[in-house]
């Protein structure tokens, strides 16, 4: 398998590397969908020169990038095109080992639980083959690499890019068991914007299950784990802020880069749902809805922990999704990491209900982002409700993109457990209704 | 009989003495008319509020008004032109660089050196106030600013639509009476004008003169409250009104105007009756101090410079010779030069440009970043690899 990899990551770069080179490289740096004031590569140079001239870069409202993407950026400034490139192979690469692992994973249960004799036997058709799994891996690698928000993102030097890295990394490390390491990627992952902060509670959840300790409060082995990885999650995290206070000599990266991202002071538009409330709202109510927006994203992790507790992969996946959808500056390369994980879930097609209404959704959305942004900027024809409708519609279908992927996966481990073809007691078909 | 004769005398000398006084009453007649306006220099605010092709007359109003006064002798220092929209330069023109007030594109009124001051969204209630108060932001340009003092007259004509009481700026604002008063209130309290001529030639104009009370402010306008201003003529070939006819008739009188004649505002009043106007052209002048049969219509439209011609000739002389110890104490002051500080040095600048200084990551932080990148390397895969490197 390693050999179509490197195929894919080859035309990867080749695409990504025709598109640095042409005039497009401009053009689509600059669109807002792309690039947010969190990870714009034209304030990392900024912030640089800033820094180059003897000024704290976070003075002012221009860079609101960590501290250890400034001593990453610092030395590779120049050959910025290579080290994006090179960081959506590593995420791809690392996505790639990641899901290999977790189908090995899932194949292996799928086969106890066959030889246990635990699945009801009209459901065999259910199963999933060795065959229909050996190209996932590759087809998910094929998918983050070349989907076009990837390479959007990728081309217009978002470091949108590098979080992306991080939280594959994290993936990858879960996925292999690895309890320090996933801990110091997700506390590297919070470190850069706070949000998978919520990707704590699946991470724990998928180590618990893979060290077979159940999840039940009133076992001591439970709480003696979770203390461990917390302990190891919050002691990197601290590891890192002050080792980037050591960076500059200041903290003003926290107001700068953490205040900034839950504060939303910065109303470009963008294609998430902060900057039209905001813009159009009276400051004395400021504070609270910004507290229940911001809240709005971490809320999700409690019952969605719950419910998948058996299936922490997923909660992963859901998770992304959720923060891609309600994180204060969204951008395109957001999304593209949640739907890398497409393929993984491609046997649950069948069970899927509204992906031609979704697919349809966010394909004309996609195509009216720069249509309306053009109507309301450069033509004056149009004004910014069109722009936030479109916005509204786009997340809309990827809610509606996300809960269609939960019920289906929530209806096949059903079926997995209750037969799929539903008997009643005298044998004749019955139906399933929800009341 | 000596008493008598003493008296006769006495009369015939006192008549003679008087003589002089009665010539001298003739110089001071004359004199009192010399200086009888009271005024020593003329503005004008010439404003055009509204926008659009079909407002062709109102611009055109403006600009034949325009054309009088400085052909009576105002200069484009001292005329602010307020014009909402540009006709000339509108694509709908046919004769495109013009603006007719003639039907059959007899005169233009716009020629070739007008000199617009407040042009198109710039033509704003604000603006038109702060012109008239002077309260102007201190980056405004002298053209734009109405630089008068108490010794001058000054001629305000605005057109447009209106209503009873307020007058229609650019389709989105208004201005009304009550605020117009207070504006000519502010400069007579200011001592921006010496006397004041207000014409106004919109719908229901005599509304806008009602709240009026500083002094020495003269009115017209060009219909009474509840009714219309009319507009004279289409020209087919343009396709919009020119004119309205109270400016009209107004341009057909001033036209007759020039610097020396003696017309008054009496005159004026009676320009556009109703049977030429349909409307009831209007005045106010209970706030003129003097009778307006006494104003010349050139004491407000024309600048008519008060002229002293004389018949004798004045030598310049050579210019003087200073005095010998003047000349001393300059040749004393020669000998210090004086001359300004450096004040850039210029020297420094080009010969000693500081060093650009890279910023470097301290090293502490250099060696914690990487000591614990492998502290958790070694953790990850186990201590045996370090003897590879050892």
């Amino acid at each position: 398998m390693a050999a179509p990899l490197t195929l894919v990551l080859i035309l990867s770069v080749t695409i990504r590397a025709v598109l640095f080179r042409s005039s497009l490289a401009e053009l689509i740096s600059e669109r807002v969908e792309v690039v947010s004031p969190l990870n714009a590569w034209k304030r990392v140079v900024e912030g640089l020169a800033l820094l180059d001239l003897g000024v704290s870069p976070y003075s002012g409202d221009v860079f609101h990038e960590t501290p250890l993407v400034i001593y990453l950026f610092h030395f590779v400034v120049d050959y910025a095109e290579i080290v994006f490139m090179i960081v959506d192979g590593i995420t791809a690469v690392a996505l790639y080992l990641a899901v290999q692992n977790y189908n090995k994973n899932v194949f292996r249960k799928q086969k106890y639980a066959l030889e246990a004799d635990r699945y009801p036997h009209d459901c065999l058709e259910l199963m999933r083959s060795p065959k229909e799994m050996h190209y996932i891996p590759l087809k998910v690698a094929m998918f983050y690499l070349l989907n076009p928000f990837t390479i959007l993102s990728c081309v217009a030097k978002s470091t949108c890019g590098l979080n992306n890295a991080v939280m594959a990394l994290f993936i990858l490390s879960t996925l292999k068991g690895s309890a320090l390491l996933s801990a110091i990627f997700l506390a590297l992952a919070t470190y850069q914007s706070i949000y998978p902060l919520t990707l704590f509670a699946p991470g724990l959840l998928f180590l618990l299950q893979r060290l077979y300790i159940p999840v039940n409060p009133c076992r001591s082995r439970f709480w003696f784990f979770t203390v461990q990885y917390s302990v190891m999650f919050i002691g990197s995290l601290l590891v890192i802020v002050c080792l980037s206070f050591f960076l500059l000599g200041s903290w003003d990266f926290i107001p700068s880069v953490y205040g900034f991202i839950l504060s939303v002071p910065d109303l470009t538009p963008n294609i998430g749902l902060f900057w039209y409330f905001f813009a159009e709202m009276f400051e004395h109510f400021r504070f609270f809805f910004i507290c229940v927006f911001q809240i709005n994203v971490f809320f999700y992790t409690i019952p969605l922990s719950v419910k998948l507790k058996e299936h922490p992969v997923f909660l992963i996946f859901m998770q992304i999704a959720i923060i891609s959808i309600f994180k204060s500056y969204p951008t395109v390369g957001d999304i593209a990491l949640y739907m890398a994980f497409l393929p993984v879930w491609s046997h649950l097609y069948r069970f899927l209900r509204n992906i031609f209404l979704v697919s349809c959704v966010l394909l004309a959305c996609t195509a009216l982002f720069p249509v309306l942004w053009h109507l309301w900027i450069y033509a004056g024809s149009a004004n910014s409700n069109f722009y936030y409708a479109i916005t509204l519609l786009f997340n809309v279908g990827q809610i509606l993109l996300v809960s269609d992927y939960f019920y289906a996966y929530l209806r096949r481990e059903h079926h997995l457990s209750q037969g799929l073809y539903l008997r009643r007691k005298d044998g004749s078909e019955a139906t399933l209704v929800l009341k | 009989m000596a008493k008598f004769l003493f008296v006769t005398i006495c009369t015939v000398a006192n008549l003679f003495a008087f003589l002089p006084v009665i010539h001298g009453n003739n110089f001071e007649t004359k004199a009192t008319q010399f200086f009888s306006s009271g005024h020593t220099n003329n503005w004008a605010v010439l404003v055009c509020t509204s926008r659009f092709w079909f407002n062709y007359r109102h611009v055109a109003n403006v600009l034949s008004v325009y054309r009088s006064v400085k052909r009576l002798g105002i200069p484009d220092s001292h005329i602010v032109l307020m014009l909402a929209d540009d006709m000339a330069c509108n694509h709908r023109n046919p004769k495109p660089a013009t603006v007719f007030s003639h039907k059959n594109m007899e005169l233009n009124v716009y020629g070739d050196d007008v000199e617009v001051d407040y042009r198109g969204y710039e033509v704003t209630v604000e603006n038109f106030l702060r012109v008239l108060t002077g309260r102007l932001p201190p980056s405004t340009p002298r053209s734009k600013r109405l630089l008068s003092d108490d010794r001058s007259n000054i001629l305000i004509y605005l057109t447009g639509h209106g209503g009873n009481g307020f007058l229609k700026f650019q389709d989105s604002e208004e201005i009304s009476n009550v605020e117009l008063a207070d504006a000519f209130e502010q400069m007579w309290q200011k001592r921006r004008y010496n006397e004041l001529l207000f014409i106004i030639d919109t719908c229901q104009g005599a509304s806008m003169y009602e709240r009026f009370y500083s002094p020495n402010i003269m009115a017209l306008a060009s219909s009474q409250v509840g009714e219309d201003s009319l507009s004279h003529q289409p020209d087919l070939a343009i396709g919009v009104h020119l004119m309205d006819r109270y400016t009209f008739y107004l341009l057909e009188f001033l036209e007759d105007i020039h610097p020396a004649s003696q017309a008054n505002m009496n005159d004026l009043f009676k320009v556009c009756p109703k049977s030429q106007c349909v409307s009831t052209p209007g005045h106010r002048t209970d706030l003129f101090l003097r009778d307006p049969g006494s104003v010349l219509i050139t004491d407000f439209f024309g600048s008519v410079r008060k002229v002293e011609i004389t018949r004798e000739a004045i030598n310049l002389t050579n210019p003087t010779e200073l005095p010998q110890d003047l000349t001393s104490l300059r040749n004393e002051l020669k000998s210090e030069a004086l001359f300004y500080v450096d004040q850039l040095p210029v020297a420094d600048i080009i010969h000693q440009k500081p060093k650009q200084k890279d910023w470097h990551p301290p090293d502490g932080f250099i060696l914690g970043l990487w000591s614990l990148i492998l502290l958790v390397f070694f953790k990850t895969y186990g201590i045996k690899h370090l003897k590879h490197i050892f």
